[in-house]
């Protein structure tokens, strides 16, 4: 075990299999960084330096500087993985993900279904996203919702550098292609993480606080505002389950089932705007196979649905928080 | 010029099928019996055959939603392939692709597209999975003159440029794009010399000769194999039909699909050529012919009469493990 | 000119939402002094004569003896001097009845002539209202029915309307959310988070102290259940000692009825002991004269029967508000059997002799034991009897069985001495007890039916 952060979690995974697998290629814009100036490739390994170190480790085929196109970024990742290589596309800003969509979701997602299951495409397209910086509009964006809802991708956040490090792996190994979202906030987030082989399987959500009062569903950096409300209430005696998703697909529904079959109570709270979102999904699930368990309507802790603004006086009231998510659980349980 | 007898045999068999089954699969649409979108490809078969002919199995092609000719020229399953148009459980896709996703990765198809200009990153990746295993492999990403306009293509010019990637942009210039013509769509004097203001090696050529095609694709692979970089081709062609299967053409002159048939039929140039220069009699093709007609009968009739998939495929292989 | 007055439903005791006209003790047109009589009112307690405030005349009766009208209705019209008809039409048309009570009535009355007319009457209900409210007349209506004053609720609508669910909230009382002690939420089962297992399977591991890695999970995804740590770490699932046995559906079926006669029946209980001797001996004469002889109690059944002729307000079923009275007595007869006590029952037992009763009997109870009754021999029971004398239980109090409105229970017979003619002599005794519904069946009802039974039962010789 050692303590580290999620940037370096993840860039020491990255490294990992870049080592076991002679077949996995990376490519990005300014993964090393430097080309054609002055400094010389590795200038700055990665805009979030993660990526540090790996040119010179295992040389330009495999590590590859793109010029700014995403498209390319995504599509030769995916004709890579296709000709049977493994790759990890890293596209900056989830916001990008608008401008090669097209791969993503035309291609990526869908290769092994249209070609009737006779291929796989091992794409992990990595993306920093989610708002707290201050970045706005196209720079800010919880792209996840809009995601999940593809069919042939898998969509994962992890919120702890063990995670980090585990879903990494799962989703480099595995063989569908996957969007995995990591909070700008949560980079200097530390924790413990296993040596060695450490592998996190998909659709496990992690159960960060155990109550039966009321169960508070979220993912990413909504975690963290999640545990903090739910400590606050404990202490006036009030227990909630709280359960970080992880991945939202695949989804863990029993989990999310369990938990409201105990408590009744339901609040999720999501960094997305509230149309056709992750929160919304959530709701209807429960509404619709949990329906008897509900003691109190489902609460909704989202974004609102307006672009992410700039001022940090309107980012703070745009993001959930710790005290909406407990005024959340408050109304919960006061509903009779 | 460097081809033998049965390379010429091989490569004449590879258009006449790709022309019989284009042309069959024109009458079995029109029965209504054949799902969705089709894209046929008659008229361009010198440029599918004189590329592929220089094409090994672990070579790699990208193709566009006109992809029956890429597939058959490559060595896709003529019969597996008709089966999957027609929508059947045996298709090359088991019935989940059609038309216009027509892939064996397994040969090293990686897919006719449905997005225009989706194709040309896809073709830089597999460059760059071959430039990784260092055997000289090539990948080439055939475009029409329509997905030469597209974003994506530029970008994927530019960065096989950068990273000397060894791709081929096969431009197969059949004039329309849809229905709006080259010379208004294509801003430059042509696709070749916007290609070289990429800083890439580009050539012009009759996709209708399919001798010079293939002399030339001689040269650029060649070229592409020793990892010089990308090079980019342009083919003069024709498609004979339209854009789609139940296009009215209204954007064509009167006669002029005639008028093409007549004088650009690279079937016609091959066999004038052919028995012009004594490189093959005209028994040979026709025997030829009359297998490839009975292989596209057969493979019609197999099809009609094939098992068609049961709902319970729609949920698989939507991932590999859930 | 007019002295009209009206005269209304009386509101006794706060409780009281109705009273019944028992009857009218005057006619109409009939002058009444001070303290007269006017007519006999009965509310749920108490059954009350009804005198006169004040001298007047009744003009006109409108109350019906025999029907129930809500607190503060019109039952009747005074006037103090002439007035005419037409006079004494515009009052009884005009009349509204006054207060909460009254409003509650027009509420109630109003939805009785919703429910069976054309919805122009829910505009009626709509109009209502109370300006500057908004409101459904569904939640409106409701809101009536529970005496709640909407201009309090907070309406969680669109544009801030009051929904049915807000009128809900504002019946119940408050609930308190926090101020109390602190708990402690921090995971039980951190260390086991890499486990993909039901929080059931981590503890049962912990408990045990079984390596999950160890176990094969068979949920999606490969989720370990408890199932799945017991299997695989041979943990037991539950503590030794016990076998766990889901419940039969007839065994559902058992548990579901009986708790829901605990639960919504006030039973009450009323037990004697009564004299066996004079049964016993005419039950040994037929023995000795005819070779056979119904047992004993068979001979209570009819004597059960008899009683429950006698006293018919015990033979009856319950169905909300309703008594239903028969007069038959289907008696139904508790049998145990392996799989739970079923009760088939004996149709129009009193026109049956004790002989006729056993022989109709054994075939139920033998079918019963064989799980082969039939839906017709279990249905229409008005009493039953259940009698666990042969296992030596001298007193029980039996369960009533929905929708009957009571069930006797008879112990075991023993000898017992008696007072007798001054002096004590042995004879053979046995505990009955009486278990009735409050609701249908008041003490002294069920207190003549025992007493009944025990005439018949004493005094065989009327059977």
């Amino acid at each position: 075990m050692a303590q580290m952060t999620i940037r370096e979690a993840l860039s020491r995974t990255i490294r990992a299999e870049m080592e076991r697998d002679p077949n996995l290629l990376i490519l990005g814009e300014d993964i090393v960084g430097g080309n054609g100036t002055a400094g010389g490739p590795e200038a700055i390994g990665g805009i979030w330096g993660m990526t540090g170190g790996l040119y010179a480790s295992f040389g330009p085929k495999r590590v590859i500087d793109t010029p700014i196109s995403e498209s390319c970024i995504v599509g030769a990742a995916a004709g890579a993985a296709l000709a049977g290589k493994r790759a990890i596309a890293e596209l900056m800003f989830a916001d990008f993900v608008g401008v090669c969509l097209d791969q993503i979701y035309n291609q990526i997602a869908k290769f092994r279904y249209m070609f009737g299951g006779r291929t796989t495409c091992p794409v992990t397209v990595r993306i920093a996203y989610g708002a707290g910086l201050n970045c706005a509009a196209q720079h800010s964006q919880a792209v996840y919702s809009m995601l999940t809802s593809i069919p042939g991708l898998k969509v994962v956040m992890p919120t702890t550098p063990a995670d980090a490090k585990g879903l990494l792996t799962t989703a480099i190994r595995g063989d569908d292609p996957v969007m995995f979202f990591e909070h700008k906030m949560l980079y200097g987030e530390t924790g413990e993480v296993p040596d060695g082989e450490y592998l996190v399987p998909f659709g496990h959500a992690r159960v960060v606080r155990e109550g039966r009062d009321a169960t508070i569903v979220t993912c990413g950096a909504l975690v963290g505002a999640a545990a903090t409300a739910a400590d606050k209430l404990a202490a006036e005696g009030i227990a909630c389950d709280v359960l970080d998703l992880r991945t939202t697909s695949p989804l863990d529904e029993e989990s999310i089932l369990d938990s409201v079959e105990g408590t009744g109570r339901l609040i999720v709270a999501d960094e997305s705007p509230p149309r056709c979102s992750l929160a919304a999904d959530i709701a209807a699930l429960v509404s619709s196979k949990a329906f008897a368990a509900l003691k109190a309507p489902v609460e909704l802790v989202t974004a609102p649905h307006a672009p992410v603004p700039f001022a940090r006086e309107l980012e703070r009231a745009y993001l959930p928080s710790p005290a909406t998510i407990e005024a959340a659980v408050r109304k919960a349980l006061a509903y009779r | 010029m460097r081809i033998n007898r049965d390379q010429l045999i091989n490569a004449y068999r590879r258009m006449k099928t790709i022309r019989e089954f284009e042309e069959r699969l024109h009458q079995e649409i029109a029965t209504g019996e054949i799902a969705g979108f089709t894209h046929l490809y008659a008229g361009q078969e010198a440029v599918a055959v004189g590329v592929c002919a220089h094409l090994g199995p672990t070579d790699y092609i990208v193709s566009t939603h006109r992809g029956h000719g890429h597939c058959i020229a490559k060595g896709c399953d003529v019969k597996a392939m008709m089966k999957e148009i027609f929508g059947r459980r045996d298709g090359l896709c088991k019935g989940k692709g059609g038309s216009m996703h027509i892939a064996d990765v397994s040969v090293g198809m990686l897919g006719a597209n449905g997005i225009v200009g989706g194709g040309a990153p896809l073709a830089l990746g597999a460059a760059l999975a071959a430039r990784m295993d260092g055997a000289g492999k090539v990948a080439v990403a055939f475009s029409g003159d329509g997905a030469a306009n597209q974003g994506t293509t530029f970008e994927a010019m530019n960065m096989a440029v950068v990273l000397k990637a060894p791709v081929i942009f096969a431009f197969e210039n059949n004039h329309y794009s849809e229905h709006t013509g080259v010379s208004y769509a294509v801003g430059a004097k042509d696709m070749a010399s916007r290609a070289a203001g990429f800083g890439m090696a580009a050539h012009k050529v009759d996709g209708c000769d399919f001798f010079a095609t293939y002399n030339l694709m001689t040269e650029v692979i060649a070229y592409c194999r020793a990892g010089k970089g990308p090079v980019a081709v342009e083919f003069d062609t024709e498609r004979f039909y339209g854009h789609f299967e139940g296009d009215p053409q209204r954007y064509r002159a009167s006669g002029e699909v005639d008028r093409l048939r007549a004088t650009r039929d690279c079937l016609k140039a091959f066999r004038a050529k052919a028995i012009d220069e004594d490189l093959l009699d005209s028994n040979t093709l026709a025997t030829i012919d009359t297998e490839v007609v009975a292989l596209i009968n057969a493979a019609v009739e197999e099809a009609r009469t094939a098992p068609v998939p049961s709902a319970a495929d729609v949920l698989e292989d939507v991932y590999v493990s859930y | 000119m007019s002295t009209l007055r009206a005269f209304t439903m009386p509101k006794w005791g706060i409780e009281m939402t109705e009273g019944t006209i028992s009857e009218w003790s005057i006619s109409e047109g009939d002058a009444v002094a001070q303290g007269q009589t006017i007519a006999l009112i009965e509310s749920d307690k108490i059954v009350n004569e009804v005198q006169a405030e004040f001298d007047t005349r009744f003009v006109r009766l409108i109350a019906t003896a025999g029907e129930s009208y809500p607190v503060g209705a019109l039952l009747a019209v005074m006037a103090g001097g002439e007035v005419t008809s037409a006079e004494v039409d515009a009052f009884v048309a005009a009349f509204r009845p006054a207060g909460a009570a009254g409003e509650s009535a027009r509420a109630t009355a109003a939805q009785a002539a919703v429910e069976t007319l054309s919805p122009v009457v829910t505009d009626y209900l709509a109009a209502e209202i109370p300006p500057g409210v908004a409101i459904s007349p569904q939640a409106w209506h409701h809101a009536s029915q529970l005496n709640i004053d909407v201009r309090t609720i907070a309406g969680s609508g669109r544009r801030g309307r009051i929904t049915l669910q807000d009128v809900e909230q504002a019946s119940r009382p408050p609930r308190l959310v926090g101020g109390g002690t602190a708990v402690s939420i921090a995971p039980t089962t951190t260390a086991l988070d890499a486990f993909y297992a039901s929080p059931g399977a981590k503890r049962l591991a912990v408990v045990h102290n079984v390596d999950l890695a160890s176990v094969r999970g068979t949920g999606p995804r490969g989720r370990i259940s408890r199932a799945d740590v017991a299997r695989d770490a041979g943990v037991p699932l539950r503590s030794a000692g016990v076998e766990v046995v889901r419940m039969s559906s007839m065994r559902k079926a058992i548990a579901r009825q009986l708790t829901l006669s605990k639960a919504t029946i006030p039973h009450y209980y009323l037990r004697r002991q009564v004299q066996l001797e004079a049964l016993q001996s005419l039950r040994d004469d037929l023995k000795q004269q005819t070779g056979t002889a119904p047992g004993l109690n068979d001979f209570l059944l009819r004597t059960t029967a008899l009683a429950l002729c006698e006293v018919p307000d015990v033979n009856i079923q319950v169905h909300g508000d309703e008594i239903h009275r028969f007069t038959d007595a289907n008696i139904a007869v508790a049998v145990a059997t392996d799989r739970g006590l079923i009760t088939p029952v004996l149709r129009a037992a009193q026109t049956k002799s004790a002989h006729a009763l056993a022989a109709e009997l054994k075939p139920l109870i033998d079918r019963a034991r064989a799980g082969r009754l039939r839906a017709e021999d279990v249905e229409g029971g008005t009493f039953t009897v259940s009698n666990l004398g042969m296992f030596g239980v001298e007193q029980f109090d039996a369960i009533i069985n929905p929708p009957q409105g009571a069930i006797l229970a008879i112990g075991a017979a023993r000898r017992q001495p008696v007072e007798r003619d001054g002096g004590i002599a042995f004879t053979s005794v046995a505990w009955l007890s009486l278990s009735c519904d409050h609701r249908a069946i008041d003490g002294a009802v069920g207190g003549r039916f025992l007493t009944a039974l025990r005439e018949f039962i004493e005094s065989p010789q009327r059977l």
